[in-house]
């Protein structure tokens, strides 16, 4: 095996780029055999890439036009079941729309990965960041993950591919990240060698699943009661066995890409300015950045605050939430995504974490901050805000609302 | 105190009669102050053509209708049956209704002294060919009848539900009585002769009940199967077994699913004249079941352990009284045919000729007007 000296250098070259074009760059380097396309907003322009690449020549790949995102799925459904590494995604409605195929492809247990280019659920139609669509899929049995940079879109396919396909796990692999904020921005990406990228990411093999001609198998039969709890119970312990293999994963990544540029402490969640913190905000995705703001401005005027930015929300960091939550006294969850009805009716990323907090002796006090929902701007003022009520829910006080808005119109 | 019971029917043609006397049941025991409830086996495969399904009916002379379900309603089968009424005597020879189900007898959940009931115009004797021995002494009651097959939005109106509610009053009164079946009938038609159809039905079982004991019927061929504990199997659902990578595909080759045989669905199997055959490849190509297996000499064998016999061989063979289907209970087992024929050509036309006899009975499930029988030609042997 080559080691990480040998190699003259992990970088291939740093380009400008939309996230989805980090994507699409990852896509190629993965060598992935079938892609099936529908378009939607914001996710579209990792396609258009792609269908570029391959007329140019530089990627080798069956490009598949469905009818609608339904076949798409379905489409890249069953090129995995055969033993092609397929790449599919979507947006909002879209992904609502093929739900079906994606709840098969979890209880199929095959590791395709799709890209959720996260946009509001219409109606009315709107363009802009929601997580509810890629949240829809979080009990369904699959890998959920969001991107808050296009450098950790290109890295998170290569990890999502090699998660999803370890034969412990075989799960599908949504990779998500914000729409417009993400897919659309362009920033400078370090793009890796191939001989990297083949270092790290091993070829998809189904063994014995794989359907063939010359491997007949029953894929997904009619079963009834008899054998329901039995399958239910073998996902379950895949989804278990995943938070093994996501760590060795990022462990191989950093020996690989670490020294040189990219290096993850903690697969699960970046933490900032955490370690003494009083009071720590967390949420998904592009409020990264207006948060981590509001920390530094804080922090100039020694307020003890941090931020966590969680990537990985299914399967869950349990642990190791409960380990970096348990010590500090407040916590506000951002949910950029709703739950009318809700306990509380607050967020699904707020009941997720309180659910996940509540067996500790010595739990935080949990606020939620709705914001941002179809797209709004989350300005660094409104993160301000939060921290200075988070802080005050820290230190005691029983907070008007548990559940409050951020900027909206009142 | 609970009393059980099951009624087996054919998937889809007798889906509405089968629901029918479960719902009877519960509307007769009610009117004689007790609590019943009836459902159905949801899950049978789910209720396609011919495969053998159940519905069941519960009644309890002093449960809370709560309890009552609550001991019956959530199971996916009961044991210990008082009544089991069989509606196609085809059953006799074993049911499958659904996949790593395994073929079981029909009489497997009839408890010590209760009844198995088979609409039927064989007699015990012949139904023991089929049934699995039991440990302990059961009763076994006819009555005389045809499977009454329909289609699933028809019921075929011939008095068999009448008649079956009739037998049931006979083999076990502290299910319902005849009084309140007749009652029943009465109330609800205005049509006495339905009545009367429950109340000679009745009486004829009466005198055709009989005590079944441990040495009668057959060692049960059919292995049972025990379902794999969670981890292990293949996961995903897959079904790996039974087959090689690079296998090879007929004559005589072709892979089946050991799982799922499907074979006890058929109330008629298909008889061919192998001398007819002029090798057109329809039934091969048209049997949605796969259960023609090409031979070295340019046939095509069956095997009856897949066929389901759904007549589509019949309807497509374009040679006359060259595949005919005949009842399947003419029929002891599940030998290849063509076989037979090799060894012995002419014995085996003799053979064939004499399972099809004089008559050809042709179903119309769809409309739920039963079946209609035709003359039949003996075609002399083509050599």
């Amino acid at each position: 095996m080559t080691t990480v000296a040998q190699l003259a250098s992990v970088w291939d070259r740093e380009l400008l780029l939309t996230g989805c074009q980090a994507v699409s760059h990852a896509v190629k380097l993965a060598d992935v055999d079938v892609i099936a396309a529908y378009p939607i907003r914001p996710y579209t322009e990792v396609m258009d890439q792609l269908s570029q690449m391959i007329a140019d020549g530089e990627l080798d790949a069956e490009y598949i036009i469905a009818d609608s995102e339904h076949s798409q799925f379905e489409i890249v459904k069953h090129a995995s079941s055969v033993g092609a590494r397929a790449f599919g995604g979507s947006s909002g409605t879209g992904w609502m729309y093929g739900m079906e195929a994606l709840v098969v492809t979890a209880t199929d247990r095959l590791p395709p990965l799709f890209l959720v280019g996260n946009r509001a659920l219409d109606d009315p139609g709107a363009f802009g960041v929601e997580h509810n669509d890629a949240m829809s899929i979080r009990d369904m049995g699959w890998l959920i993950c969001w991107a808050s940079t296009a450098q950790e879109a290109l890295e998170h396919v290569l990890i999502g591919y090699r998660i999803a396909e370890d034969k412990r796990v075989r799960m599908p692999m949504a990779l998500a990240m914000d729409g417009g904020f993400l897919t659309h921005a362009q920033h400078m990406v370090k793009v890796p060698t191939l001989e990297a990228v083949k270092q790290f990411l091993p070829p998809y093999d189904l063994g014995d699943r794989v359907l063939h001609p010359d491997n007949p198998i029953s894929v997904a039969p009619q079963v009834n009661e008899d054998w329901v709890i039995e399958l239910r119970r073998q996902n379950w312990e895949a989804a278990r066995r995943a938070r093994k293999v996501i760590k060795e994963a990022y462990q191989e990544f950093n020996g690989i890409f670490g020294s040189h540029g990219s290096q993850y402490d903690n697969p699960y969640f970046s933490e900032f300015m955490t370690e003494d913190a009083e009071a720590v905000l967390i949420g998904i995705g592009a409020v990264c950045m207006p948060t981590r703001t509001a920390v530094r401005r804080l922090r100039e005027k020694g307020h003890k605050v941090g931020y966590v930015n969680l990537r990985w929300f299914r399967p869950f960091p349990t642990e190791e939430l409960r380990a970096c939550l348990g010590r500090v006294k407040g916590v506000g969850v951002i949910d950029r995504d709703f739950s009318h009805g809700s306990p509380d009716d607050g967020g699904i990323l707020m009941n997720d974490v309180r659910a996940c907090l509540y067996p500790l002796r010595d739990r935080p006090n949990v606020i939620n901050i709705m914001g941002g929902l179809g797209g709004r701007d989350i300005s660094i003022d409104e993160c301000i805000n939060m921290y200075e009520r988070t802080l005050e829910v820290a230190r005691g006080h029983v907070p008007a609302e548990l559940v409050s808005w951020t900027g909206l119109r009142e | 105190m609970i009393k059980r019971v099951e009624v087996q029917y054919r998937g889809i043609f007798q889906k509405t009669l089968g629901k029918y006397i479960g719902s009877d049941i519960v509307q007769i025991a009610s009117r004689m102050g007790k609590v019943a409830f009836s459902n159905g086996r949801y899950s049978d495969a789910p209720e396609r053509n011919g495969i053998p399904c159940k519905y069941f009916a519960f009644v309890s002379p002093d449960l809370s209708e709560e309890e009552l379900e609550a001991e019956c309603g959530s199971s996916l089968d009961i044991a210990d049956v008082d009544v089991s009424v069989v509606v196609d005597d085809t059953m006799a020879k074993g049911v499958e209704p659904w996949g790593w189900h395994g073929i079981r007898p029909v009489n497997e959940k009839v408890g010590h002294k209760s009844c198995l009931l088979m609409v039927t115009r064989h007699d015990h004797e012949h139904l023991l060919k089929f049934t699995a021995k039991q440990p302990f002494p059961y009763r076994l009651a006819t009555l005389e009848g045809d499977a009454s097959l329909a289609g699933l939005w028809v019921f075929k109106d011939d008095l068999t539900r009448e008649r079956c509610l009739g037998a049931v009053a006979a083999v076990d009164p502290a299910v319902i009585s005849i009084e309140a079946v007749e009652e029943y009938l009465l109330d609800t038609t205005q049509d006495a002769d339905r009545a009367r159809a429950a109340r000679d039905a009745y009486d004829t079982t009466l005198r055709r009940i009989k005590v079944v004991t441990p040495d009668q019927g057959i060692d049960w061929p059919h292995e049972i199967p025990v379902l794999p504990k969670w981890h292990e199997f293949e996961e995903g659902g897959v079904v790996v077994q039974g087959v090689k990578r690079g296998f090879e595909l007929g004559p005589r080759g072709q892979n089946r699913n050991d799982g799922f045989k499907h074979g006890t669905s058929k109330t008629q199997r298909p008889v061919v004249r192998f001398d007819l055959c002029i090798k057109c490849t329809l039934c091969w190509l048209d049997c949605p079941d796969e259960c023609f297996d090409p031979t070295d000499d340019g046939l095509y064998d069956i095997n009856y352990e897949v066929c389901t016999g759904c007549h589509k061989c019949a309807e497509v063979c374009p040679v006359k009284e060259c595949i005919v289907m005949v009842d399947e209970m003419q029929f002891e087992d599940d030998k290849s045919p063509w076989e037979q024929h090799k060894k012995d050509p002419a014995g085996y036309i003799q053979w064939a000729e004499d399972k099809k006899g004089p008559t050809r009975i042709r179903y119309r499930h769809v409309t739920g007007e039963g079946f209609e029988t035709v003359e039949g030609v003996t075609v002399p042997a083509k050599s």
